[in-house]
């Protein structure tokens, strides 16, 4: 063998340094290699150490969340210069906890550059506040003086003044407990139950603290909207005690209750309601009338505007008057006939239509219509919410086309079932009325008169068939009811 | 190799020092570079010689070409559906769909790309080429070739109808070619006008030997996975029908259509009164048309409406008998086996990219109806072809094996099976009425179109039905749909109920010219009844073009446009008055 290295020793030798000359260099590791020297610091070492947001600095250090910032994940700061920490009230950071809270307020868990195809980026911030963060040149009012600098773990604006965390509506309506009456009514509905559905709500949001709890610990809350969001925005009317008390006061009579503590506790509910209303409205924009989403037209007179107070989630305008007139506060009721809540008896399916049709003018109604039944007296169930007390016009709209004769079926308002299987304590039953063939209009049938609410307000009404077992007569049909309350 | 290991080393001995190394080097050479490595054949590809051997290899070829046919699934709904009217982009759509709804397509639209017609086509030449080889040879007889053959020349032609619908011009390959960019080469193979390829298509199809389906006791009809095979394949007598409608030839397009209508009438069909007669619902029974509880019509809650039941059962019942009354030509998609449903995407809101819905046009078309019990819509709509999910507007038709309309969550988001529809009775039924409608049968065009032939030809009072209920017509007229019981007549028709009949919707009323009438009720008919199966863009330009009425397709499209919002509807409307510009630019880039 010896004589054959020798012989091919060249080629050998040859090809052996043509491997060393390729493999000498790892253009990999200079590849990786990094010569930024911004990459070399942490946010928290970056911030604590510049000169320009040296108070900052002492902040986080202080609260605990340069630790936070010394994690590998991305954040972004907005750091207030030396300047603007000194103009922060002193109030904002008397204690460790308000520290923390101011600090929190201005760290984002996502890089979010100046640069973006969005005009306004929504920040959640550490304290859970959302803020805006517009242009990329200036975050929630505050002027960027620098921006994009960055680090190993996200980057930081420099900001001209601090961005102290703004209270949210409910927390200012808390605040105001005791001196204003329409805030300390809001307060109370915490242990009261406007709805019987609410006490539920209530014991679910203690019994699972969460993230829906807070909307379900209080009626207002729960009921109207959940001013406790920050995720949202709400434009919301806070009235002077005078005038809240006028408008309570006006509700009253509609109202009435076994006691009069009822009576106004009601009369304050349904005031209350009308006046949250989704998204933020700024004052250079306010319509003349805004529609609550109870269908209320609430009329806004900017004049009245005491104060307006913006908050992080919407604007609260207190107002020294707020005149919502009866006409539009008193709703209409209306009920459509397809959507019963039950029946006399449960076995009469397949008698009973949920039909979609036309009328003559080729205008689309979806209606309900029981035939053939064989029932003297079948009824259909429904229920009337939120009532008031005075007296009711009542119209409906009924269809008879598929029978060429007349059919009668009448309306009958409140009571229940007691033990005994008995019907009692019915507000009123209006006279049978006859449903003429091929007929499309509304129609007058008659009017009741509440004179006080019951505990629950939230009234059964029944539609009766003739006291007849013959088909096409015991016939129940029903596209609408309209109960149309009257002022008194 | 021990022994040729050992003789070598014996000669090595014998030989000088020098030689040793050489001699090394070629025994290490003989061991590794050995002749049988070099010539090993792959285990995943077949050369020419490989094929065609013998009937089996021709059954692979043809079950090789309807699989890469599925390929085009997606492509044939966007372009028929969405170039005419009733169907729209969604806001996820990208440019190139709303360049197909918009009729403006740009040259690098995948969409309207014709190269992957043209690759099935050529598989088929080459089929056709080789079987007939194969015949010559004897690899396989005379019956099985005309089978096969006339099976695969059937499909091609349908390839060629579609490309002529959507191109215009196209040329007329009939050989295989080794690349398929040369298509493109005017000069090597120039382009026939729609008419000129009709023609071609129309005495080719008619010269194959065989029209009927494959023979039952064929080895290409079989249960596999769980389907049959038997309707993958094409219907051959119902696209010469097909073609002999768009050459306008009616009394032969007439009789192709209805020697399939007649399926049920040869042999022993076990379901003699019912394949392909579109008949009526019986209360309580399993039916496929819309139907309510007994006596409970006036409910809209009581339609009946499941996958196994009703109407909305034609897209989504297993194969079973009334699938089979009904069925002419369908391809399953099943989630196990490429290729995949491409469907789901298209349409589906839940779990899919939902990139095209039912247009304002189409949803006003269904609710323009009445139905017999007075309500104001035809249940055909917004019940079974499209639902309203999330508020949006979803097609609907094949994702009832995906979605479960009780919760509008797919059942299993892996499961993505369905079914190409092609071709079915209602099909078959509105192009027979479109070919009689024209050949002058009016009365039996209007009575498939409405309530069936026993109402349209019977005599009110009359209870002897010997000499009624009947055309008194020879082939392709010639329907018996008498039922009586003094003296007993059920004459094979006897169930027809008409397709409006089966849709439960009061009968379209002839207005002025019957011809012109009846032929727009079947093209608003077809919409209604067929929308999303394919079929739209071919009956508008075949009516328009018969019509030499180019506003027949136009403002159809521009109803379409003009209700969904889009500010192009009346640049879409002069643009589509000339036919030259309904036709899609015949183009691919090569490397593609």
């Amino acid at each position: 063998m010896k004589i054959i290295i020798n012989k091919y020793s060249k080629a050998i030798i040859a090809s052996l340094s043509l491997l060393a000359v390729v493999s000498c260099s790892d253009p990999w590791d200079d590849h990786a290699k990094s010569s930024d020297e911004n990459l070399k610091q942490n946010l928290a070492e970056r911030l604590t150490s510049i000169a320009e947001t040296s108070e900052f600095g002492k902040l986080l250090t202080e609260t605990g969340y340069d630790r936070v910032l010394a994690n590998t994940k991305s954040y972004t700061v907005w750091a207030p210069t030396n300047e603007a920490i000194a103009a922060v009230p002193a109030s904002e950071l008397d204690n460790l906890e308000s520290k923390k809270r101011f600090v929190s307020n201005h760290i984002a868990l996502t890089a979010i550059g100046s640069v973006s195809n969005q005009d306004t980026v929504t920040v959640q911030m550490l304290s859970n506040k959302y803020l805006e963060f517009i242009d990329g040149s200036v975050m929630d009012g505050a002027a960027v003086v620098i921006a994009d600098k960055y680090t190993s773990n996200g980057l930081y604006h420099i900001v001209s003044s601090a961005l102290v965390p703004k209270s949210n509506i409910w927390e200012y309506i808390k605040s105001m407990n005791g001196s204003n009456a329409m805030s300390t009514y809001l307060l109370t509905l915490d242990e009261f139950n406007i709805y019987q559905t609410d006490s539920i709500a209530k014991a679910t949001a203690e019994v699972m603290p969460g993230i829906y709890s807070d909307s379900l610990s209080n009626s207002y809350l729960k009921n109207v909207y959940n001013l406790n969001n920050e995720k949202n925005k709400y434009t919301f009317f806070l009235l002077e005690d005078e005038a809240f008390n006028t408008e309570v006061g006006k509700l009253e009579p509609y109202l009435i209750k076994s006691n009069a503590d009822s009576t106004t506790t009601y009369a304050s509910y349904f005031n209350v309601r009308d006046f949250a209303f989704h998204k933020s409205v700024a004052q250079e924009q306010l319509p003349d009338t805004l529609v609550s989403r109870f269908g209320v037209k609430v009329p806004i007179d900017k004049d009245n505007i005491v104060e307006e107070v913006h908050l992080s989630n919407g604007v609260l305008y207190v107002m020294s008057t707020m005149d919502v007139p009866l006409e539009t506060r008193l709703l209409t009721t209306k009920i459509e006939g397809e959507r019963p809540t039950g029946f006399s008896q449960s076995d009469k399916r397949a008698n009973t239509y949920y039909r979609e049709k036309e009328d003559l003018d080729g205008v689309a109604f979806e209606d309900i219509m029981v035939q053939n039944h064989g029932v003297p007296l079948f009824s259909i169930y429904y229920r009337a919410s939120d009532l008031y007390s005075t007296t009711y016009k009542v119209y409906w709209r009924v269809i008879n086309d598929i029978q060429s004769n007349t059919f009668q079926q009448r309306l009958r308002i409140g009571g229940w079932f007691n033990e005994m299987g008995q019907f009692v304590n019915e507000i009123a039953t209006l006279p049978y009325t006859d449903v003429v063939p091929n007929v499309y209009d509304e129609v007058y049938i008659g009017e009741f008169y509440i004179d006080q609410l019951g505990s629950n307000n939230n009234e059964l009404i029944s539609l009766i068939a003739a006291n007849s077992a013959s088909n096409g007569v015991n016939t129940l049909s029903l596209d609408y009811i309209k109960l149309v309350p009257v002022i008194k | 190799m021990k022994l040729i290991l050992e003789k070598n080393m014996k000669t090595m001995i014998k030989i000088t020092r020098n030689k040793v190394a050489l001699g090394v080097l070629v025994t290490l050479m003989s061991l590794t570079s050995c002749q049988d490595y070099l010539d090993i054949e792959p285990k995943d590809k077949l050369n020419s010689d490989q094929v065609y051997r013998d009937v089996f290899d021709a059954d692979a070829v043809v079950v090789g070409i309807y699989g890469k046919f599925m390929g085009l699934a997606k492509k044939y709904i966007i372009l028929n559906e969405l170039r005419a009217d009733l169907m729209s982009p969604t806001a996820n759509a990208d440019m190139y769909l709303q360049q197909i709804s918009e009729h403006a397509v740009t040259a690098d639209n995948p969409y309207a790309n014709p190269k992957d017609f043209y690759e099935v086509i050529n598989n088929c030449n080459d089929a056709l080429k080789n079987f007939k080889i194969m015949v010559d040879e004897n690899k396989m007889d005379q019956g099985e070739f005309n089978e096969r053959y006339s099976d695969i020349g059937t499909l091609r032609s349908w390839l060629y109808l579609q490309l002529g619908m959507h191109y215009g011009e196209v040329p007329y390959i009939t050989e295989p070619i080794s690349d398929i960019d040369d298509v493109q080469n005017e000069n090597l193979y120039p382009r026939l006008s729609l008419t000129e390829l009709i023609n071609e298509l129309v005495d080719f199809t008619e010269g194959l030997p065989y029209t009927s389906p494959y023979s039952a006791n064929s080895t290409l009809v079989i249960d596999v996975d769980g389907y049959n095979t038997a309707k993958f394949f094409i219907n051959k007598e119902c696209l010469l029908g097909d073609l002999q409608l768009w050459a306008n030839h009616y009394t032969q397009a007439a009789a192709h259509y209805k020697t399939v209508m007649e399926t049920g009438s040869t042999g022993a069909d076990a379901f003699y009164y019912d394949t392909y007669r579109v008949i009526y619902t019986l209360p309580n029974t399993v039916d496929i048309g819309i139907e309510y509880e007994r006596n409970q019509e006036q409910d809209v809650r009581s339609l009946i409406s499941s996958n196994s039941d009703g109407w909305r059962s034609i897209f989504a019942r297993e194969q079973d008998a009334r699938w089979n009354n009904e069925w002419i030509w369908s391809l399953p998609f099943d989630s196990n086996f490429a290729p995949q449903n491409p469907f789901i995407d298209l349409f589906s809101n839940q779990g899919g990219d939902y990139l095209v819905k039912p247009s304002q046009e189409a949803m006003d078309l269904w609710d323009g109806e009445a139905q017999r019990n007075g309500f104001s819509y035809d249940a055909r709509g917004s019940k079974v072809s499209y639902h309203v999910i999330n508020g949006q507007p979803v097609i609907m038709k094949y994702l009832f094996k995906y979605l479960d309309t009780d919760s509008n969550l797919p059942f299993d988001v892996f499961q993505t099976g369905g079914d190409w529809f092609l071709y079915r009775a209602a099909t078959l039924h509105l192009r027979y009425a479109e070919a009689a409608n024209r050949d002058n049968q009016h009365r039996i065009a209007d009575a498939l179109l409405n309530f069936g032939l026993q109402s349209a030809y019977t005599v009110d009072g009359v209870t002897d039905v010997t000499d009624i209920e009947q055309t008194h017509q020879p082939f392709p007229y010639d329907f018996d749909a008498r039922q009586g019981d003094f003296p007993f007549f059920r004459g094979p028709w006897y169930r027809n109920n008409g397709l409006r009949g089966r849709a439960f919707v009061e009968r379209a009323e002839v207005l002025g010219d019957s011809l012109t009438s009846i032929e727009n009720n079947l093209i608003k008919e077809s919409g209604l009844e067929l929308a999303y199966e394919g079929n739209r863009w071919g009956d508008l330009v075949r009516v328009a073009l018969r019509r030499n009425d180019p506003a027949f397709l136009a403002d159809k499209v521009y109803e379409k446009l003009y209700k969904d919002g889009n500010p192009k509807a009346d640049e879409v409307r002069s643009k589509l008055m000339n036919t030259d510009n309904w036709y899609l630019p015949f183009v691919w880039k090569e490397d593609e």
